[in-house]
C-alpha cells in the first residue's frame, strides 16, 4: 500500500521545537514525504490533493495538529474532505499529534520531543497496516424535522422550515412553554404554525433516538417518528436536558445545557451530525435568538435537500468463525446494537444503532469483536512501539486517552502552555470503555512502569457508560496485576472535562515522581 | 503405503493425554494399521528414533523436559503439542505466580507436614527452570490439539487429518456455541448484572441443569473457551473451566474473560479476585500476556 506522510510546521510552532527534516529523513520508505508550513492553506489543500493523485497514495499519516483541530476549523474540514475525493478512505487516515500533544508541552525539551514524535510517527503509520477501508451507506433524507422544545427558539426555526416545505414534528412535555416577554411578538408566527397542516405535536418524553442525518427515528411511548434532522430548543430546561441527554449526546457546558460543538463559530452544529441545537443564552435579545433559529433551519435545509447523505460505518465487527454467540456483547450494548442473528445464532450489529464506542470490543470474550476504526492488534502495537521511547531516567507511563475527554484535555494542557515530561507517552482510544485488560497487561510486558487511563468523568461520557463500564472493570484489572507482583498503584484512572488539562497534567506528573520513588520495587 | 512412523513422549503433566489415547480403545486398533509408534513412555524405549511424526504431552518445566522436547525437534518431521499442558502450559503453569524458589521451599521445607525438609541438590536430577512454558515456547511446533485430556474423538479426529498431511482442524468458536444449556437472559440488553444471587461451586445439587451457568450467577469459563471438548463437563453440570484455551482471536483467556464478567455477573468478579488467576488461567497462564510474576529489582 502507498502511504504518504504530510508533515504540518504549523506556521513554526512545531518545526521550533522538532527536528522535522531529520524525522522525515527517517521515512524515506513511504511512497511520499512531505512538510508543509500550514497544512490547512489553500496552497497546501491543493499540493495535498495533487500528491495523493499522482503517487496513488492510499493512505496518509497527518502529523502536525491535533486532530481535534482539523474537525473544527472549516479548512480543516476542507483538507479531510480533499483527502478523502482524491482517493483515501477516511479510516486510512491518521493523525499524529506533534503540537498540541508534542512541540507545546516539550518545549524545553527539544532533543526528547523529536525522539517522542518519532514513536508517535510509528504509531500513526502502524495503524494504517490494521485497518481497513470504512464502508459507507447512502441515506435518502426524510423531509421533516423534529424540533424538541416548544420554546420561541423552536417555533422561528419551525416557521422557516414550514416556509421551505418541510414537515415539523414539535416534542416537548407540554404542548407551548410560556414565551415569557416574547408572547406578544411571536403570536402571528405562532397562529401560522398551530393551523399548518404540516406541523404535529407530541407531549410524549422520547425514549429512544437512533439512526443518521437525514433518517433518525425517535420513538415516543407507543409509537414512534421518522425525521430527516433534530432541532433541540430546550433552553434551560435542566430535567428535560438531563432525560435527553442519553439519547442524543450532544456536548454541554459547565451548568448542563446542551451547546454548540464550537461557539464561536459554528454556532448551532454539534458533534451529531443532524442534530442541531439553539443554545441557551442568559437574557438574550429577540434578534439573536431569531438568527440562531435561522442557522438551524437553513442548516438543516442544507442538509436535507441533498439528494442522498453519505455515512461511513465506523461500527464494530463481527468475526464470525470465532463468535459463539454467548451474548456478552449484547447484554453489554446500552445502545442496543449488538443483536442476535436469529438464523445464525451469532452476533451482529445493527448499523443504524451502532456508535463505535468498542465497548462490545472490550467485553466479547472471545475476540471475535474488533472495532473498525482502532482494532485490537493495532492498539497492541502500538503500545509496544510507544515502549521504544527511552527517556533518560527509564521511567515512563502509557497515557490511555479517551477521546471524549482524557484527549482534548491533553491537548488543552498543551495550549495552556503546561510542560510536561516526554515520558508521558499518549494513545488515544475512543472510548474509556474501549480499554480491555489486555492494553494494561501489554504496557507492562513491554516495560511501562505505570499506566493512566484518562476518561469522562461521572455523566459525561459520550458513550452513556463506557466509563462506568471501565470502573466495572478496573477492580478486576487491579486484582490482576496484584497477582503478577505488580502494585496495583501503578494503574491509575482519572476522570476529567474537556479543560481540565492542567490538573490531568499534574496528576501524570505526580505519578511519575511516585514511580520513580518506588522504583523497581513492586 | 507404508506405516507413519510415531514416537509419543511426556514432558510435565500428569500423563492424562497418553492415557486418553487408550480411550480410543477398539479405534486404536484401527490406527494401528496406518500408523507404527516406535517409541512411547509406555513400551519404555530409551533412544528417540526418527520418525515422521513425533507427539508431546505436558509442559515445559525442567531441563529434562527441554533436553526431551529438543531431541523430539531433531527427529521427528512434524511435531505435535499434545493436550493443554504442551499448547498453553497447562494448570501447573500456575506456579509462575511464585519466584522459583519459594516455590521450592513450599513444596520441600515450608509444607506443615515437613520437618527437616531440604530442597534436594544433586546433579542426578534435573533442574527446575524458572519459568513453566508451553512446548512452542521452547521448540517449534507443527501442529496443535488441546483438551485436558483431548477426547478420543478429537484424538482419532487429529491423527487421521495428520496422516493425511493435512493441520488437524481445532474449532474456533467459544463452548457457549456448542453449550446446549438454555440462554436468555445473555440476550437482553441491560445494565443490571444478570444475577445478585451468586450460587458456589459447591452447591452443585441446586444448579439448573438446563439452564446457561452464568445466568444462574455461577462462573463458566465457556465464554472465553474454545469449544470442541464436546462441552463435557458442562454436561455433566460442572462449569467449564477453560481447559481448551482460549480463541484465536483473543490475545488470552484470563484478560478477556474479566472484561466480559465486569458486565454479567458483580460476584463473577469478586470471585475472579479471590482467586484471579486460578479462575482465569487456570490452563493457560504461561501463554498469557504477563506470564509469570515480575522479577523484582530495585533500582
Ligand atoms: S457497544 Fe458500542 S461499538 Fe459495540 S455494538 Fe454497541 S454501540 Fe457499537
Ligand atoms: S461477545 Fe463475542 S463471542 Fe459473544 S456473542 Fe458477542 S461477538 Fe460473539
Ligand atoms: S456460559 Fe457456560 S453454561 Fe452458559 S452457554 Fe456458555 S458454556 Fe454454556
Amino acid at each position: 500500500m502507498n502511504i504518504g506522510l504530510f508533515i504540518s510546521e504549523s506556521e513554526k510552532a512545531i518545526s521550533n521545537i522538532i527536528d522535522l527534516q531529520s524525522l522525515a529523513s527517517d521515512y524515506k520508505n513511504l511512497a511520499s514525504v512531505k512538510i508543509f508550513n500550514n497544512l490547512c492553506s489553500s496552497t497546501s489543500i491543493r499540493a495535498v490533493q495533487e500528491e495523493i493523485k499522482t503517487k496513488k497514495l492510499k493512505g496518509l499519516v497527518l502529523a502536525g495538529e491535533s486532530p481535534l483541530y482539523y474537525k473544527k476549523i472549516r479548512n480543516g474540514d476542507l483538507l479531510l474532505k480533499t483527502i478523502h475525493e482524491a482517493g483515501i478512505n477516511s479510516n486510512m487516515v491518521s493523525f499524529v499529534n506533534l503540537k498540541e500533544q508534542v512541540a507545546m508541552p516539550h518545549r524545553s525539551d527539544p532533543s526528547g520531543a523529536t525522539k517522542k514524535a518519532k514513536v508517535l510517527l510509528d504509531v500513526g503509520i502502524e495503524k494504517l497496516r490494521f485497518t481497513h477501508d470504512v464502508d459507507t451507506i447512502g441515506v435518502t433524507p426524510k423531509k421533516s424535522v423534529a424540533i424538541i422544545g416548544t420554546t420561541i427558539g423552536g417555533l422561528f426555526a419551525a416557521n422557516r422550515l414550514l416556509e421551505r416545505g418541510y414537515k415539523v414534528h414539535f416534542i416537548d412535555n407540554v404542548s407551548l412553554r410560556d414565551l415569557g416577554d416574547y408572547k406578544t411578538q411571536a403570536m402571528p408566527t405562532l397562529a401560522y404554525i398551530k393551523n399548518h397542516p404540516e406541523v404535529t405535536f407530541h407531549t410524549e418524553t422520547p425514549t429512544e433516538i437512533y439512526g443518521y442525518a437525514g433518517n433518525f427515528r425517535i420513538s415516543l411511548g407507543d409509537y414512534s417518528l421518522r425525521a430527516g434532522a433534530l432541532i433541540v430548543a430546550i433552553e434551560n430546561d435542566l430535567t428535560y436536558t438531563e432525560a435527553l441527554y442519553p439519547l442524543i449526546r450532544i456536548e454541554r457546558d459547565d451548568s448542563g445545557f446542551f451547546k454548540p460543538l464550537i461557539s464561536d463559530t459554528s454556532t448551532v452544529e454539534t458533534s451529531n451530525q443532524g442534530i442541531f441545537v439553539i443554545p441557551y443564552v442568559k437574557d438574550t435579545p429577540l434578534s439573536y435568538i431569531i438568527a440562531l433559529s435561522d442557522s438551524a433551519s437553513t442548516l438543516a435545509d442544507s442538509l436535507l435537500s441533498k439528494k442522498e447523505i453519505e455515512h461511513e460505518l465506523f461500527v464494530s465487527e463481527v468475526d464470525e468463525e470465532v463468535c459463539g454467540g454467548c451474548g456478552t456483547c449484547i447484554k453489554t450494548c446500552i445502545f442496543h446494537a449488538a443483536e442476535l442473528d436469529p438464523i445464525k445464532k451469532l452476533s451482529s450489529t445493527n448499523i443504524k444503532r451502532c456508535v463505535g464506542c468498542g465497548n462490545c470490543v472490550s467485553a466479547c470474550p472471545t475476540g471475535a469483536r474488533d472495532q473498525i476504526s482502532a482494532p485490537t492488534k493495532y492498539l497492541i502495537s502500538a503500545i509496544k512501539i510507544l515502549a521504544q521511547y527511552q527517556p533518560s531516567n527509564n521511567i515512563k507511563i502509557l497515557y490511555l486517552a479517551c477521546e471524549g475527554c482524557g484527549y482534548p484535555s491533553l491537548d488543552y494542557a498543551g495550549k495552556m502552555g503546561v510542560e510536561y515530561p516526554t515520558s508521558v507517552l499518549p494513545l488515544s482510544v475512543r472510548c474509556a470503555g474501549r480499554i480491555d485488560t489486555q492494553l494494561i497487561l501489554e504496557a507492562f510486558r513491554e516495560g511501562f512502569q505505570g499506566v493512566v487511563i484518562c476518561k469522562c468523568k461521572d455523566d459525561h461520557c459520550l458513550n452513556i457508560v463506557g466509563n462506568i463500564d471501565l470502573d466495572r472493570r478496573a477492580n478486576l484489572f487491579r486484582a490482576v496485576l496484584k497477582s503478577r507482583g505488580i502494585t496495583p498503584e501503578r494503574l491509575r484512572i482519572f476522570g476529567v472535562s474537556e479543560c481540565e488539562g492542567g490538573s490531568c497534567v499534574g496528576s501524570a506528573v505526580e505519578f511519575l515522581d511516585y514511580l520513580r520513588n518506588i522504583g523497581g520495587k513492586a | 503405503m507404508g506405516k507413519v512412523n510415531v514416537a509419543t513422549g511426556h514432558l510435565q503433566g500428569c500423563f492424562g493425554c497418553h492415557v486418553a489415547i487408550l480411550d480410543l480403545h477398539e479405534d486404536l486398533i484401527g490406527l494401528l494399521e496406518s500408523i507404527e509408534i516406535l517409541r512411547s513412555p509406555i513400551n519404555d524405549v530409551k533412544e528417540i528414533p526418527e520418525v515422521q511424526l513425533g507427539i508431546l504431552d505436558g509442559s515445559v518445566t525442567n531441563t529434562e523436559n527441554r533436553e526431551t522436547a529438543k531431541k523430539f525437534r531433531e527427529k521427528a518431521d512434524k511435531i505435535l503439542a499434545f493436550g493443554t499442558c504442551a499448547c498453553f502450559g497447562g494448570i501447573h503453569g500456575l506456579r509462575n505466580l511464585h519466584p522459583l524458589n519459594d516455590v521450592l521451599k513450599r513444596a520441600y521445607t515450608d509444607t506443615e507436614s515437613t520437618l527437616d525438609g531440604k530442597i534436594p541438590a544433586s546433579k542426578d536430577i534435573p533442574e527446575m527452570l524458572p519459568h513453566v512454558h508451553s512446548l512452542n515456547q521452547t521448540i517449534k511446533v507443527d501442529y496443535y490439539l488441546p483438551g485436558c485430556p483431548p477426547t478420543p474423538t478429537m484424538i482419532k479426529k487429529a491423527l487421521t487429518d495428520i496422516l493425511n498431511n493435512r493441520e488437524p482442524e481445532i474449532p474456533t468458536k467459544n463452548l457457549c456455541h456448542e453449550c446446549v444449556r438454555e440462554h436468555h437472559e445473555m440476550y437482553i440488553p441491560k445494565r443490571e448484572f444478570i444475577t445478585e444471587n451468586v450460587t458456589t461451586l459447591m452447591e452443585l445439587e441446586n444448579i439448573d441443569p438446563k439452564k446457561c451457568f452464568l445466568e444462574q450467577g455461577i462462573l463458566c469459563m465457556g465464554p472465553a473457551t474454545r469449544e470442541g471438548c464436546d462441552s463435557r463437563c458442562v454436561k455433566g453440570n460442572t462449569p467449564c473451566r477453560g481447559c481448551m484455551g482460549p480463541t484465536p482471536d483473543a490475545l488470552e483467556q484470563g484478560a478477556k474473560m474479566i472484561n466480559a464478567l465486569a458486565n454479567i455477573l458483580p460476584a463473577g468478579g469478586l470471585m475472579f479476585m479471590e482467586d484471579v488467576v486460578g479462575v482465569g488461567y487456570r490452563y493457560a497462564l504461561p501463554v498469557s500476556i504477563y506470564p509469570h510474576v515480575k522479577e523484582k529489582k530495585t533500582l
